[in-house]
């Protein structure tokens, strides 16, 4: 009985050690050489992109090191929180990647974890104004755009031709003739056109960033009772989903086999969402890829959105800004080699306009009936308008979503919307 | 120095590192957060509020908590109350030495507390979802005509978190009952056996008083683990739809983590949360001790 307990308490202490050793995953402040840390999630996306820059930033600065970590966007935010209550700057890597939605609101929030890149030479007007947006505030660039998050219209053509239509009639149209094709679709084939997570607020936000509309008006004051742009995009959610055009369901996962098990004939999203459209190998050649419908008679309405993409960040507290910035502008900012080269490997994206003249981006896309859709996405992301998401993003997001909810389920939509702005204004009260 | 100085002193010597490590990481962090729940602002730039108390005189204001309360309160007392009584009858049906299987059973009911938080949370928003078995099954068996949204309708998303955690904690409560049944001497039931009392009077007249001080223990807890549930209404439903599911620590969440970081008032409904534990559980002790 000794040995035994004194074999466990050994084990306990070999652990709790062991825990102790965990490697720190901060930044290297004190060693001002040529290596960098960098915080991201995705392996198979954004790891690998950065894996791939410093292999081209190699060529130029042959000395360059990079150490990558993993770290999941929530925990990723929870840290910098942490970081920035504790006021332990040092524990930030050099670079790390911060979704767009989130950009101002983590720069207004904790100014101090973020270096100023507006001085440094990073081409901004070689992106699309709507990217360098997210990570602008206060006429200052904080970010180097990476992630694209242009919206896309899918389509599976087998089904639409099946109803008697083209990819062409689903292009450069308005939202009222989307949705009577979709109840003609529905009715001659079964198939709703769209799917959706319920209350979620993904597709309300592409609604509104086509109209340039925020939640916000442009000093950052709630703009929700009386937004004409808000009431249009509820009308059209609640259209589609009360004439059953949209699937709703509960989980991501869900919302990936509504259309990889061929149940909807439609998917409206940020491109990175042709990704898991991709995975379905028995619909090869069946899908198309267009711009949005718009709304008709709205000033600033197009047919352009986007959803989610990210941006990297250079921390105020890195002891190399200047090889940081100068990394991020020479590779994501500067090389098309660098592009083409996540392009098939990872099905990354560029924001850096240039890259859609490469040849790679102009190549057809087999999946998609051999049309170049990368050069297509890309043209699309310099059209997108920009809109405000400032501080309290995700608090409009949660209360809109709530409104939604309870508009679908009866509710009066002025009086939903005036409870969701109500609840917003409260949370926003300090 | 005397023997019983002596031992007093190893015995304090041996309590202290961990006394120590309590008071620095748990109680330390729990005074700084009461500090905290009178400040307000962003990151690092807290200020003491105007008045002192903003953050609790804003709490009942808000209709996002009072939402999280009720559904807290609701599944509470649906939840807690059906939990118990079903493993109050299966510890003392398992009790019966003439059972067969009884290793078997046991294990099967309390193999459900080994699994993880998360995963079974998952698991049955997989099994309730739109498509998903539940609707496949009730529909192939002609009981719905057409797929239900359990999860898109607050009633029965609340419905399927309380079947889950019944699923979840039943086992676990079974076992205290089970504990707390090996005390209770086999003469007491055979007396009463004698005297002519039937399954049902044993159960009630001597099981039940005789178990209190148990029942209690698992009354408290099942009722601070209730007020403080977070992973099912995270995972399960994500708080919804439209916050019909969401609970306290799951809104405090919310608003420490998803929206702008406000940990003055997070703090100020932790303790809040805290409050309300401590009071029910001092009512609980009150009126279910006896002794």
């Amino acid at each position: 009985m000794k040995k035994f307990i004194a074999a466990t308490l050994v084990l306990a202490l070999v652990f709790a050690l062991a825990a102790c050793d965990t490697p720190a995953t901060g930044g290297d402040a004190g060693d001002a050489g040529s290596k960098l840390t960098v915080w991201c999630w995705d392996p198979a996306f954004n790891l690998f992109a950065m894996e791939e820059a410093a292999k081209v930033y190699k060529q130029i600065n042959p000395g360059f090191e990079l150490d990558i970590v993993e770290i999941g966007w929530d925990d990723l935010q929870t840290n910098l929180i942490t970081i920035a209550m504790s006021g332990q700057l040092q524990a930030l890597p050099d670079i790390f990647l911060v979704q767009n939605n989130a950009f101002q609101k983590n720069v207004m929030n904790y100014p101090e974890l973020f270096a100023d890149l507006t001085d440094f030479s990073v081409p901004y007007h070689q992106f699309g104004p709507s990217v360098v947006a997210y990570s602008t505030i206060g006429g200052r660039n904080f970010g180097v755009p990476f992630d694209n998050g242009a919206a896309v219209a899918a389509y599976r053509l087998d089904i639409l031709e099946e109803a008697g239509y083209t990819l062409e009639d689903f292009t450069d149209i308005t939202w009222d003739t989307y949705i009577e094709q979709a109840k003609d679709i529905l009715a001659k084939t079964g198939k709703p056109l769209l799917s959706g997570g319920a209350g979620d607020m993904d597709l309300i936000c592409i609604l509104l960033q086509s109209m340039g509309a925020s939640f916000f008006d442009a000093d950052g004051n709630p703009d929700i009772v009386g937004n004409e742009y808000i009431s249009l995009a509820f009308d059209v959610y609640v259209q589609l989903v009360s004439n059953g055009l949209m699937v709703e369901v509960n989980s991501w996962d869900e919302y990936i086999g509504t259309f990889n098990n061929g149940i909807v004939a439609g998917v409206i999203n940020g491109c990175w969402i042709l990704g898991s459209v991709q995975q379905a190998d028995d619909q090869f050649g069946l899908w198309g890829i267009t711009n949005l419908p718009k709304f008709s008679n709205v000033s600033g309405a197009t047919h352009y959105s986007a959803n989610g993409g990210s941006s990297w960040a250079v921390a105020s507290s890195s002891s190399n800004v200047d090889l940081a910035v100068d990394f991020l502008t020479q590779t994501f900012g500067g090389s098309i080699e660098f592009y083409e080269n996540i392009l098939f490997a990872a099905g990354a994206l560029a924001n850096w306009l240039p890259a859609g003249e490469s040849d790679v981006y102009n190549e057809p896309q087999p999946f998609f009936r051999d049309v170049p859709i990368y050069a297509l996405i890309t043209e699309f992301a310099g059209l997108i308008p920009s809109n405000y998401t400032g501080v309290y993003y995700y608090e409009a997001r949660d209360a809109i979503g709530n409104a939604i909810v309870l508009v679908l389920a009866g509710a009066d939509k002025d009086e939903a919307l005036k409870d969701a702005e109500d609840t917003l204004r409260f949370w926003m009260m300090q | 120095m005397n023997l019983y100085k002596r031992r007093n002193l190893t015995g304090w010597a041996f309590l202290l590192p961990a006394a120590l490590m309590i008071c620095w990481m748990s109680f330390w962090p729990m005074a700084q957060s009461f500090m905290l729940s009178f400040q307000t602002g962003t990151g690092a730039r807290m200020r003491y509020a105007e008045p002192l108390n903003l953050n609790y005189g804003r709490i009942f204001n808000d209709r996002v908590f009072i939402q999280a309360l009720q559904n807290n309160f609701y599944y509470l007392l649906i939840q807690v109350p059906i939990m118990l009584i079903l493993a109050l009858i299966l510890a003392t049906m398992l009790n019966n030495k003439n059972l067969k299987f009884r290793g078997l059973f046991r294990t099967a009911i309390f193999l459900p507390c080994a699994t993880s938080l998360v995963s079974y949370s998952m698991i049955f928003r997989t099994l309730f979802a739109f498509n998903g078995f539940i609707n496949t099954a009730l529909v192939r068996v002609g009981i719905l005509d057409a797929p239900y949204n359990f999860l898109t309708n607050a009633p029965s998303a609340r419905i399927v978190i309380i079947i889950a955690l019944i699923w979840r904690w039943t086992g676990y409560n079974m076992v205290f009952y089970l504990a707390g049944l090996q005390n209770i001497d086999g003469n007491v039931y055979e007396a009463a056996k004698i005297d002519g009392a039937g399954p049902v009077r044993l159960f009630t007249r001597i099981t039940v008083p005789l178990l209190r001080p148990i029942i209690l223990l698992t009354v408290i807890m099942s009722t601070n683990g209730t007020l403080q549930l977070f992973d099912e209404s995270f995972n399960l439903t994500s708080g919804g739809p439209a916050n019909g599911t969401i609970t306290m620590s799951h809104y405090l969440y919310n608003v420490s983590f998803v929206h702008s970081a406000n940990f003055g008032y997070a703090s100020a409904i932790s303790f809040v949360i805290m409050s309300m534990v401590a009071v029910l559980a001092l009512i609980q002790m009150k009126v279910g001790d006896k002794r």
